[in-house]
C-alpha cells in the first residue's frame, strides 16, 4: 500500500493505471482469447492453408468436393487461386466497385456525421437533438429489414417512382443497381458514425471555442482550426470503423445490388456455394481481409496518436 | 455564458435555419421512408403500382404468420438461442473486460486490438472457412453451432465497451473505500460494478442485437435445420408475398425497438463512443 502511495506521488496520475497484470488477470483475459483463437484463428489459418493449395489433412473435404482446385507443387504452396481470382474479369469489376462503394459510403457517412455533429455543438437545441435521435433509429433496425425496406422502397413499383409518377416523372428503379449499395450501406453506417463524431465534438471545452471567437475567428475556421482538430481521433476511428464494415458487408449487397458486379462479400458466398470454387472464394476472403487490416491500420496509429497526446504512454 | 448566446442567435439567421430544416427534412425523409413504405405493406390487402394509397386495409397477413408453424418456429428459436449467447458472452468476457480495464495501457492495448484484427476479417470468408472445423467437431446444424456463431459476433462489444467502462471508474474512490474498511468484494460490488453498470448495460443491449440480427453465419451453420428469425427473413423474402416479410419485419424489430428504448440514454450519453476508443 506504501509503495502504491509513493508511486503515484512520484509519478502522477500515470502511475495510478500502472500495470496491475497478476496471474489471475491474465487467466480472466484469457477466454474471449482462446474462444476467438480456436473459432476465428484456427479457421482462418487453416483457409489460409487451403488458399496456397495445402489440400490435405483438414482441407481434404473440400479439395474433392470443389472445383478448379490449385494442388500446391512447392514446399510452401502455389499461388495458382491466387492468380485465378486476379485474372478473373468479375474480379476486377466486383474489386473496383467494393472499393469505390467503400470510399464512397465512408466519406458520405463522415461528412453527414460530422455536419450534424458540428450543428448540435455549435448551434445546438431542440431541433438538433430531435435530429440526432433520429439519424439513431437505423441502429433498431436489423439489418436484413433495413436491406429489404430500402428495397422496397427504391424498387420498380416502390415509392419513389409511385410518388413521382403522379407527376409525370419516371424517377429511376434505383433496386438492383451500385446505387442502391451505397444507400443501403450509408443507411446502416450512419448511427455508429454518428455516436463516435458527436460525442469527440461534445467534448471539447466551451472556453477554447470562446477563445477562437473571441479573438474573431468566424464559424468556418473555428470548424477547421479547433473542432476537427481537437475531434480528430474519434473522427477517423468512426471513419475505420464504417469502412471496415462496408468492406466486408454481404446482406446489404445481396438485396440491392445487381448481379453483376458486385461486392466481393456476395462473390466469397457464391464462389464459395453456387459456383463450387471455395479455393477461389477463400483467396476473395483473405484479399478483402489484406484492404481491411490496412484500414484498421489508420485506426491504430489515431489510437496511439490520442494516446501520446494525453500522456498515457 | 452571455457570448456564447449572442454567438448562437448570430448562426441562426432565417437563411441557415431554413437550409437546416430542409437538410433535416431530407435525413428524415432518406431513414425513415423506407421504413414507413414497409410498415405500411403489413396492413395492406395490396397495392397497385403507381398508386399513392393501397387498394384496402387487412390484418389477414398477421393471422397468416401465427399460423404458419416454420415462422412461428423461428420466433421461439430466436427467442431462446439469444438470450443464452448474451449469458454465455457475459460469462466469457466480462471477467476479461474487467481484467483488461485494469491492464497497462500497452497490455490492453494488444488484448483489445487482436479482439478487433479477428473482428475486421470479413464474416462471410470467415463462415465460410469455419465449415470445415465445424464437420470435424459434428457442430453443423446443431443449436451449439449456432450459438457459437453468434457468440463470435458479440465478444467484441463485451469486451470493448465494458473494459472502457471498467478502466473510466476511478482508482482512488475503491482505494479509499478500502481505507474505510469495506471487503474486497463490496468495494467491487458496491463501486466498481455500480459504476460500471451504464456501460455492461450498452455492451449487453448490443450483444443481444448482434446475435438477434445475425443472419449470414447462422444460415450457414443452422440451415435447413435451424432457422432463427432473420434467417427466416431470407426464404420469406423469396417465397412469400411482400406484405409477409413487411409484418416478419415489424415482428422483428420489436426487441431492438423495446431494448435500445430501454438503453438509449447510455447509448447516446458516449457509453458505446467511449468503447472504441482505446484509453
Amino acid at each position: 500500500m506504501t509503495s502504491t502511495k509513493t508511486d503515484v506521488v512520484a509519478e502522477g496520475l500515470g502511475a495510478a493505471k500502472a500495470p496491475r497484470l497478476s496471474v489471475v488477470g491474465f487467466l480472466m483475459a484469457l477466454p474471449p482469447l482462446l474462444l476467438v483463437l480456436f473459432f476465428v484463428g484456427l479457421p482462418v489459418l487453416i483457409a489460409f492453408t487451403f488458399s496456397l493449395g495445402f489440400t490435405t489433412g483438414p482441407n481434404r473435404v473440400l479439395s474433392m468436393i470443389g472445383q478448379e482446385i490449385h494442388k500446391k507443387d512447392q514446399w510452401w504452396g502455389t499461388f495458382s487461386a491466387y492468380k485465378d481470382v486476379i485474372h478473373d474479369p468479375r474480379f476486377a469489376g466486383d474489386m473496383r466497385t467494393t472499393l469505390a462503394i467503400t470510399f464512397i459510403s465512408t466519406t458520405l457517412v463522415l461528412l453527414m456525421a460530422l455536419g450534424i455533429g458540428i450543428y448540435q455543438r455549435m448551434i445546438g437545441g431542440r431541433l438538433a437533438s430531435v435530429m440526432t435521435a433520429l439519424t439513431l433509429v437505423p441502429l433498431f433496425v436489423p439489418v436484413v429489414i433495413a436491406a429489404w425496406a430500402i428495397h422496397t422502397f427504391y424498387a420498380g413499383d416502390g415509392f419513389m417512382r409511385s410518388f413521382f409518377s403522379q407527376f409525370g416523372i419516371e424517377f429511376p428503379t434505383v433496386t438492383s443497381t451500385v446505387s442502391a449499395i451505397a444507400i443501403g450501406t450509408i443507411w446502416t453506417s450512419l448511427p455508429f458514425a454518428i455516436l463516435m463524431v458527436t460525442s469527440g465534438l461534445q467534448s471539447i471545452p466551451d472556453a477554447l471555442i470562446e477563445t477562437a471567437q473571441d479573438a474573431g475567428a468566424g464559424f468556418i475556421r473555428i470548424i477547421r482550426t479547433v473542432l476537427i482538430p481537437l475531434a480528430i481521433t474519434p473522427i477517423v476511428i468512426a471513419g475505420t470503423f464504417t469502412a471496415i464494415g462496408i468492406l466486408g458487408s454481404f446482406t446489404i449487397p445481396l438485396f440491392l445490388g445487381p448481379n453483376q458486379p458486385t461486392m466481393l462479400g456476395v462473390e466469397i458466398s457464391n464462389f464459395f456455394g453456387a459456383y463450387n470454387r471455395p479455393q477461389q472464394s477463400i483467396v476473395m476472403a483473405f484479399i478483402v481481409f489484406a484492404s481491411a487490416s490496412g484500414i484498421a491500420l489508420i485506426y491504430i496509429w489515431a489510437n496511439v496518436r490520442s494516446a501520446k497526446q494525453s500522456g498515457r504512454i | 455564458m452571455a457570448k456564447r448566446e449572442k454567438s448562437r442567435a448570430k448562426s441562426s439567421s432565417p437563411v441557415v435555419k431554413a437550409l437546416l430544416g430542409i437538410f433535416m427534412l431530407a435525413m428524415a425523409f432518406f431513414i425513415l421512408g423506407p421504413l414507413l413504405w414497409l410498415a405500411i405493406h403489413a396492413f395492406v390487402t395490396n397495392w397497385t403500382y403507381p398508386n399513392l394509397y393501397p387498394d384496402g386495409w387487412t390484418w389477414h397477413w398477421w393471422t397468416q404468420i401465427f399460423a404458419n408453424s416454420a415462422l412461428e418456429e423461428s420466433i421461439r428459436n430466436s427467442l431462446i438461442i439469444s438470450p443464452i449467447v448474451v449469458v454465455l458472452s457475459m460469462i466469457i468476457c466480462l471477467p476479461a473486460a474487467y481484467a483488461a480495464g485494469r491492464m497497462n495501457y500497452v497490455g490492453r492495448k494488444t488484448f483489445l486490438i487482436g479482439l478487433f484484427a479477428a473482428n475486421s476479417f470479413p464474416k462471410i470468408g470467415l463462415f465460410a472457412s469455419i465449415a470445415t472445423l465445424y464437420y470435424a467437431l459434428n457442430l453443423m446444424g446443431t443449436i451449439v453451432g449456432v450459438i457459437i456463431i453468434q457468440l463470435l459476433g458479440t465478444i467484441i462489444y463485451m469486451t470493448w465497451i465494458p473494459a472502457a467502462a471498467f478502466a473510466s471508474v476511478p482508482r482512488n474512490l475503491e482505494e479509499a473505500a478500502r481505507d474505510a474498511g469495506a471487503s474486497k468484494f463490496r468495494v467491487f460490488r458496491t463501486i466498481t460494478l455500480r459504476m460500471a453498470m451504464p456501460g455492461i448495460l450498452v455492451a449487453i443491449v448490443m450483444s443481444f442485437l448482434a446475435s438477434f440480427d445475425e443472419a449470414q453465419g447462422t444460415y450457414l451453420v443452422g440451415a435447413p435445420a435451424i432457422y432463427t428469425m432473420p434467417t427466416e427473413m431470407y426464404a420469406l423474402v423469396e417465397n412469400y408475398p411482400i406484405q409477409i416479410a413487411a409484418v416478419f419485419s415489424l415482428l422483428l424489430a420489436f426487441p431492438s425497438v423495446l431494448l435500445i428504448g430501454l438503453a438509449r440514454k447510455h447509448i447516446v450519453g458516449g457509453q458505446l463512443a467511449e468503447g472504441f476508443q482505446i484509453k
